[in-house]
This record gives C-alpha cells, sequence and structure tokens, in this order.
C-alpha cells in the first residue's frame, strides 16, 4: 500500500491558520528565483504544478497567497502521521516526508486489508486533521500510481490480477520513472497510454531507452518485486544552496561553503560516520554545472574537510561569472570514528570539536560556528542518520 | 662466448635481485638482469634507477662479455628447470642468450650490456658497519608502520639517525610510530637520512640472519650496503622528516601491564567483528579489568573479550584501530608489554616490559576520536 499525504505543506498550514481553506496557495521561496514546493487543488486549477518557478506561478496564477512555509511544523505534522502508521502496520518506509509504503503480506488472514487500510487512513484525518490519501494493490509501483489517482483525500483498491487493466488507460506520465525527457520521446514514438506501452515488446523498449527501457516496461505491465524497506542507509550527506541573486563574492561564497563543510561534518560525527570523498558543485548563472571530488583518508575532521572543500572550490571556481548555486556533498559513507594524526591533530583540537559538538547538541546545529559561517542562514538541517529517506525539495523531484 | 653455471645457484642470486626490477618500467630496458662477466665471475645487477642491486658468483667462462638479460623470461625458464649445470652461450653481436639444459635448448633476445643504466658507485663520505641480524631486526620491527601516502613521501621511508652512541630507527605513518634504537651499536657518525620503503624492504629479504658484517657507506644522497657477494646502492628520499620526538608524550600516568600474546588474541579476535574499513576498537579499563570491544554498525555485528591486567591509573575508554594495534603488539618479542596511556584524545605508548640488550623499543598509536555522547 502507498499513502501519501495530499499537498501536504498547504494542508499544514491550512490547520494552523484555516483562512487559508479554499483558496489558492503557493507556497514556496517567496523570491523570484524560488520553486513552488507545494500548492492547494485551487492553485492547481490555474495549472500550477510543484516543482514549477515561483515567478512563473505568480503569473498563472496572480490571486495565489504566496506562503514561505516552515519546515519544523512540516516535520512535526510529519512524525505524527509516521507516529500512526508505526502503531498500526508491521513493516512501513517512508521514503519522503509525505509519502509512506505499508508491507501488509499476509494481514488479510486478520483483518482484510482494505478495511484496515481505511480504517488507519479515517484515523490518520481524525487524529492529524491532515487529508490523506492511498493506493492499495499488490506491488509498490502500482500503489503509487493508484494512489495518485485516488487524489485528492480519497482511496482505490486494485484488485490482484487487475494489475494490467488498471494502468491501461492511463497515460504514461503516471509510471514513476518516465519525466519529461522520457514522455517526450515516448509521445514521440505515438505511445500516450500504457496501454501501447504493455503491448510493446520488452526488446524493443531496452533499444530506445536502454536498461531503463526495461525498468519501464516492467512497471508499465505492474511488474515491481521491489520490497518495503523500512531503513534507509544514508550514501552520501550533502548539501547545497541557490542564491536569490546570483553573486561573484568569493569571500561570501566561501564562508557558505564553510559553513556547509563544517555543519555535514557535525552530522557526521554525530552519525558517527566518516567520509573518505568530498564533492563541490558549482552552477554558474548560465546554468552550466561543474562538479569536482577529490579522495581522502577517512575523516570527519573539520581542519581535513574544510582545506579539502576550499581547495575543491578554488580549482572549480575558474571563470569570471556569478555564481547561481553551490553545495557540498561527502560520500563513501562508514560507520566509524576519525583516526587521529600525531602531526597535525593536537588534543585541544580533539577536545574543541567534542565540546562543540557536545553544544550543538544540546541548543541546536546553529549554536556554534566559525565567523566566517554566520551569516549564513539555512543550512541546519536534521539528522541525516535516523533512517529516514532524505527529504526532497519540490526542485529535485523527478 | 659460454658459461656454465647451475641453475639453483644462478636462480638463488637472481631471486636476491629480482625485488628490484618493477614491472611495465619507464625504460624497457629495467626490466632486464645485467650480466657482467670479468675473470670468471659473473656479476648480476638490476635497477630501477632508484635502487639498485647487485650479486656475484663464480661461473666457469672463457671470456668477459656484458649483456642485459630478460628478466621474467629467464627466471621461469631457470626455475622450471630440474636443478643441473647448464650452459649460457651469449653472441654479443646479435643480443642474443642461448640456454642449453640437459635436454633443450632457448633461445632469448637481450640487449646490449653497455645500454644498461651505469649503477651508481656511492663515493663515501662516512661509513660504518653493523651485524646483519641487528640491521634486519631494526628493519623488520620498524618497516610495517611506514606510510604508503605519495603525498607525504618524507613518511614513506625508515628514518635512520645516526648519534655517535646509538643508532635509531624511526617509522611513521602520521597515526603510529616504531622507534627502534640500538645502544648497543656506535656509529660513531652524526648524520640521518631517510631510507625509502622498497631499498628497506629489499634489504629484509636478502638479509642473513647471522652475525655477518653488513658494511654501510653513505653520503647526502646516496647509500651502500655491503654483504656477503651483494650490494645494495639506494637513493634516500630527499625530504625532511618529521619532528618526532615531539609527538612521543612525556607523561603518560596510566600504564597497563599485561601478557603480550594473550591481548595480542584478544584484540585479533575482536577485530573480525570490527568494521571492516575503520577497524576500529574499544578498549575499556577499569579497576583491573580489561574490556576489548567493536560494534560494526553497517553490519550489526559486535564482539566483547575481557581480561584481567596489572593497571594503575584512572580508569579509561580509549579507541583504535584494531589493525595498528595487531601489528605493534605482533612486532614485539617480549612476553609482557606496557601500554602507557593518558587521556582518550592522547597517543598510547607501547613498551616492551623489560628491553633486550642493546634494544630500545618504543612503539606510538594515536587513539580514533570517540564521541560517547
Amino acid at each position: 500500500m502507498h499513502m501519501d499525504l495530499d499537498t501536504f505543506f498547504v494542508s499544514v498550514e491550512r490547520l494552523l491558520d484555516s483562512r487559508l481553506e479554499g483558496k489558492p496557495i503557493l507556497l514556496g521561496g517567496v523570491s523570484d528565483r524560488g520553486v513552488v514546493a507545494s500548492c492547494s487543488y485551487e492553485a492547481r486549477a490555474f495549472g500550477v504544478n510543484s516543482g514549477m518557478s515561483m515567478k512563473m506561478a505568480r503569473q498563472l496564477c496572480p490571486e495565489g497567497l504566496v506562503i514561505r512555509g516552515n519546515s519544523s511544523n512540516y516535520m512535526k505534522y510529519s512524525d505524527m502521521v509516521t507516529e500512526i502508521i508505526k502503531e498500526t502496520f508491521p513493516l512501513y518506509e517512508k521514503s519522503s516526508i509525505d509519502e509512506f509504503y505499508v508491507d501488509m503480506t499476509g494481514m488479510d488472514r486478520f483483518f482484510g486489508c482494505l478495511k484496515m487500510a481505511s480504517e488507519s487512513r479515517k484515523r490518520i484525518i481524525r487524529e492529524t486533521g491532515l487529508p490523506i490519501s492511498f493506493g492499495l494493490s499488490e506491488n509498490k509501483t502500482v500503489s503509487k500510481v493508484a494512489t495518485g489517482e485516488a487524489k485528492p483525500n480519497n482511496q482505490i483498491k486494485v484488485d490482484m490480477g487487475m494489475e494490467k487493466a488498471f494502468l491501461a488507460p492511463l497515460s504514461i506520465k503516471k509510471i514513476p520513472m518516465v519525466g519529461d525527457k522520457t514522455y517526450q520521446l515516448l509521445r514521440n514514438l505515438g505511445v500516450k497510454h500504457i496501454r501501447t506501452l504493455q503491448q510493446m515488446p520488452p526488446d524493443m523498449m531496452e533499444k530506445v531507452l536502454g536498461k531503463n527501457g526495461l525498468a519501464i516496461w516492467k512497471k508499465a505491465n505492474g511488474i515491481d518485486h521491489t520490497p518495503v524497506l523500512p531503513f534507509h542507509e544514508r550514501k552520501s550527506i550533502s548539501t547545497e544552496r541557490t542564491f536569490d541573486r546570483d553573486t561573484i563574492d568569493v569571500v561570501k561564497l566561501k564562508g557558505i561553503l564553510t559553513a556547509m563543510a563544517e555543519n555535514l561534518a557535525f552530522q557526521l560525527r554525530r552519525g558517527n560516520k566518516v567520509c573518505a570523498t568530498v564533492t563541490v558543485k558549482l552552477r554558474y548563472s548560465d546554468f552550466n554545472t561543474y562538479t569536482m571530488q577529490a579522495q581522502i583518508p577517512y575523516t570527519s575532521a573539520d581542519h581535513v574537510l574544510i582545506p579539502k572543500v576550499m581547495e575543491l572550490f578554488e580549482r572549480l571556481y575558474k571563470r569570471r561569472l556569478l555564481v547561481r548555486l553551490i553545495g557540498v556533498r561527502y560520500s563513501h559513507l562508514v560507520s566509524g570514528s576519525y583516526q587521529m594524526n600525531m602531526f597535525e591533530d593536537s588534543e585541544e583540537q580533539i577536545k574543541l570539536y567534542q565540546a562543540m559538538d557536545k553544544i550543538r547538541l544540546r541548543f541546536g546545529d546553529r549554536s556554534v560556528m566559525r565567523a566566517s559561517g554566520v551569516e549564513v542562514r539555512s543550512i541546519g538541517r536534521s539528522n541525516p542518520f535516523n533512517g529516514d529517506a532524505p527529504i526532497l525539495l519540490a526542485n529535485r523531484r523527478e | 662466448m659460454k658459461f656454465i653455471v647451475s641453475t639453483s645457484t644462478l636462480l638463488n642470486h637472481l631471486q636476491t635481485v629480482a625485488g628490484v626490477v618493477v614491472s611495465k618500467p619507464v625504460i624497457p630496458i629495467l626490466e632486464t638482469f645485467l650480466f657482467d662477466i670479468k675473470n670468471g665471475e659473473l656479476m648480476i645487477c638490476a635497477t630501477d634507477l632508484e635502487t639498485s642491486m647487485t650479486t656475484s658468483i663464480k661461473v666457469e667462462a672463457d671470456e668477459d662479455v656484458t649483456i642485459a638479460v630478460p628478466s621474467k623470461l629467464c627466471m621461469d625458464i631457470l626455475r622450471s628447470l630440474p636443478d643441473q649445470p647448464v650452459t649460457f652461450s651469449i653472441d654479443a653481436g646479435s643480443n642474443s642468450i642461448e640456454i642449453h639444459s640437459g635436454t633443450g635448448r632457448y633461445k632469448l633476445a637481450g640487449q646490449p650490456g653497455a645500454d644498461f643504466p651505469k649503477i651508481p658507485e656511492v663515493e663515501s663520505e662516512k661509513s660504518f658497519s653493523i651485524k646483519a641480524e641487528v640491521l634486519l631486526n631494526a628493519i623488520t620491527k620498524t618497516v610495517f608502520a611506514t606510510g604508503n601516502d605519495e603525498l607525504r613521501l618524507n613518511l614513506t621511508g625508515i628514518y635512520v639517525e645516526l648519534k655517535d652512541d646509538n643508532l635509531s630507527f624511526v617509522a611513521t605513518d602520521a597515526n603510529r610510530l616504531v622507534r627502534y634504537r640500538r645502544t648497543d651499536v656506535k656509529p660513531g657518525v652524526e648524520h640521518s637520512f631517510i631510507l625509502p620503503k622498497k631499498a628497506a624492504n629489499l634489504l629484509k629479504s636478502s638479509l642473513p640472519d647471522s652475525e655477518a658484517e653488513v658494511k654501510i657507506d653513505f653520503n647526502n644522497a646516496n647509500a651502500f650496503f655491503g654483504f656477503n657477494n651483494t650490494s645494495l646502492v639506494c637513493r634516500f628520499i630527499d625530504e625532511r622528516y618529521p619532528d618526532y620526538n615531539a609527538v612521543i608524550p612525556k607523561e603518560n600516568p596510566n600504564v597497563l601491564n599485561i601478557a603480550r600474546g594473550e591481548f595480542f588474541n584478544a584484540v585479533k579476535r575482536i577485530a573480525i567483528v570490527a568494521n571492516k574499513t575503520t577497524h576500529q576498537i574499544r578498549l575499556k579499563i577499569a579497576g583491573s579489568e580489561l574490556t576489548i570491544s567493536a560494534e560494526d554498525f553497517d553490519m550489526s555485528n559486535e564482539g566483547l573479550e575481557k581480561l584481567q591486567c596489572d593497571y594503575t591509573g584512572e580508569d579509561i575508554e580509549i579507541g583504535f584501530n584494531s589493525r595498528f594495534l595487531m601489528d605493534m603488539l605482533n612486532g614485539m618479542t617480549t612476553e609482557n608489554i606496557k601500554f602507557e596511556l593518558s587521556t582518550p584524545n592522547r597517543a598510547g605508548v607501547i613498551l616492551p616490559q623489560e628491553n633486550e640488550e642493546g634494544e630500545d623499543v618504543l612503539m606510538l598509536v594515536m587513539p580514533m576520536m570517540l564521541n560517547n555522547y
């Protein structure tokens, strides 16, 4: 079963302020650079989608109310829903802040899947006040598509064996893997409905789209064997930032990178991890994006990571152009602690890290930091190692 | 011209110098051995331009000749022949080498001996001698701790420090350090150099474990090691060695006395369940009980061992890389050791309970930063 909270961010805002009921709402970055993270069904009527730039959304829907949103409220409500699902079902996967997969294998004998699912949906609506939809079927893909069809605030059950028939009349866009590019490609081939995909030989799909073609074909036929995974292991942690206004201020850029590198290093230490690869990402105002990465001995120490990030940035920032986005990523994560170096580390330094980490744990991520990063806002983040899937930002959605 | 030699004798000598030869060298001739025959003596040389080794054997030869022989082919042939005398026929004009065994004949293409790089002669400025077994022991006990990081070239060798009345060998990769000092060797000169890891390993595999004297001549750039019929010339690593004395803690108030074998075996067992990348283990000492534990969160494995020990000092919990600890405990030879500690963020020092005569061994290992919050 797949469950999805309808227009989650907007619904939370409506709970907090009932004046927003029934109005078109655009939620996301307030500046022109911002993107729409979530929008109400009233706004969707104007042609607005999540992921669209705020500037465009405003043009389409001039009477829309633009809200900035507050991520900590969303986390709180998301946790409330998670808590209910955790209590009700034996195995669940939280695939993003507002989406869940639940494995109900074997539950039929005791409760009846549909009955159980409907009851838990009603309970969520009753206890949190948030609208939620679900799709119940044999596997993850079909359930997810079904949830999309069920919305808003409703439920669908696709009976065993009916998966193909259920998918057939739908647009190929509804398949989770099909994005804009694939959609265009398939449309150019004359494929509009999933039915056509189902009838295509899998070899042909593979020829046209490579490995993904085969996966899409399987999904189109309602075949999906991926299990519901309760725990997501993080393979990397990263942070990035798009500027309201493109900048060429190197001091500012370095300050932001320092703050990012420092915060991520703290996340590593808090999660008891060390990393071996550092990547810096840079996007110029002309949208050309460059990344550069370096291998280092396993570490979680600020004084190794920050200079490495700086070095990569120096090597990457070659064009005298305005910068639109910068980001830092640590990957190759392994559980463990930092191995001290007798020539580079001193006891004071290690003690300083431990003391700073303690302060941060108690008073928050941004309670102690290097002065060069103090002006940078919106970098602190939640613990990336608690097993939840990363929070998908609207602009990164497929 | 021809010469006759026994396969096993020749192979033995070739194997001594073969360690120098690198695969896929910059210049192809470095993949060969130089055979230089003069007055019934065969000199075999191999070089990679940094390190060169030479060894010699008596052969029955009728003329003098020099030729470069392809190393791998030649050794493969000799290795597969039974022990017997073989005849080498060398035609210097066409650079061909023919090997006649009892039943077979093999013809190899060589290269002119004159093209082989000249082995540098060390214009000796200073020299001293040391017993082969002492040098062998010193290298064996230190070389494992040398670094592999090409960016820190100075740590990729053994630092040899000659003092008037003692001789120290130091190796470190910045995470652990070994200092092996001989107080019974008196070089009589004050000097220091960094011996590259490759040369050290070659010495380790070719030095006889005997009381034979090894003569060491050196200047600022090169050293010459002579023993038996073999000699090794190597270029030093031309870098500054870090001030290792500064990192050896002066005071370590907490002392753990423990049987080396027992400790080593416990660490070895616990290391099996430790994380395969970080090899992190935890030592917790409270009173007279030492708890060694490890947990691998990624795989959900964990293990714990409790040992009785003789400990004086405050209770402590400290993290180490089990590989480092095992290497060091393995490098110690005494039955009991002392493990000196101060705080969880400071180096631990492993010492033998009693040094063997003329020896002074000190091993140091940096802990891992444990977060206990």
